[in-house]
């Protein structure tokens, strides 16, 4: 079996940590962000780290369990990695629902930190 | 009125103009790509200009629309502009299907141009 490349293994274990530490305890994510982070979040911005983790830890749940069906992870031209999310959540006793989110990644210091992050429920408006 | 950030009205512009282009002659898209492109379609990898135009003319659809639900756009730290889009498509007579893709817009040389690109199907293996 070959090697998988490495933006792969690199996007694949942050998706991971990502939705073990959010399923957990999501206040706790604030190690992957910085200052100059942006979060959108079901349409509604976010910058830094701060006020990312505020909008995480204000989530109106007390349990949640995300189940990732399909990821994908692309390397950039600016040596950042590109990770893709499709999947389905469940919070509280709701209903599972899709959802899909993307990250970018970066090399800082020697820290893969999360520069973009975007967040978005499943939903379409049958017209 | 506010004016939308630069980087929403750069994201917007090429979204509007990627699924206009997809869905009338998809072959018009190859402008959007450069040799070092990325695209990963449903879990499969393709690198280059050539290799992407040659998996989106082979997909096997004669009609097809797509309906954009939602749409996201960031800058990011390298100057580049992040998009997200999720929403349904319709192939020949096929059922309607929700649909994820998302887009990184580079500029070279005052062309914004996509360097990376990927799309999925939202379709979820239900296991219970």
């Amino acid at each position: 079996m070959g090697d998988r490349p490495i933006w792969e293994q690199i996007g694949s274990s942050f998706v991971q940590h990502y939705y073990q530490v959010f399923d957990t305890d999501r206040t706790q994510l604030g190690a992957i962000y910085t200052g100059e982070s942006c979060l959108t979040w079901e349409g509604q911005q976010f910058q830094g780290k701060a006020a990312i983790v505020e909008k995480l830890s204000s989530l109106p749940f007390t349990k949640i369990a995300h189940s990732i069906t399909a990821q994908d992870h692309q390397p950039t031209p600016d040596s950042c990695i590109l990770s893709m999310v499709v999947g389905q959540l469940k919070a509280d006793e709701d209903p599972i629902m899709g959802f899909h989110q993307i990250f970018l990644l970066k090399n800082i210091n020697d820290a893969w930190v999360c520069t973009n992050d975007m967040f978005r429920l499943a939903l379409h408006n049958f017209g | 009125m506010a004016e939308k950030p630069v980087w929403e009205q750069i994201g917007t512009g090429f979204v509007q103009h990627y699924y206009q282009q997809f869905d009338t002659n998809r072959m018009n898209l190859a402008d959007i790509y450069t040799d070092s492109s990325c695209l990963t379609w449903e879990g499969e990898g393709f690198q280059g200009k050539n290799a992407i135009m040659g998996k989106l003319s082979s997909l096997p659809f004669k009609t097809i629309q797509h309906s954009i639900t939602a749409q996201d756009h960031q800058p990011t730290p390298d100057s580049c502009v992040l998009s997200m889009v999720v929403g349904q498509l319709k192939a020949d007579e096929d059922q309607v299907m929700g649909f994820h893709q998302m887009f990184l817009l580079k500029n070279i040389d005052n062309k914004w141009i996509c360097s990376n690109d990927v799309f999925r199907l939202a379709l979820h293996n239900f296991g219970q």
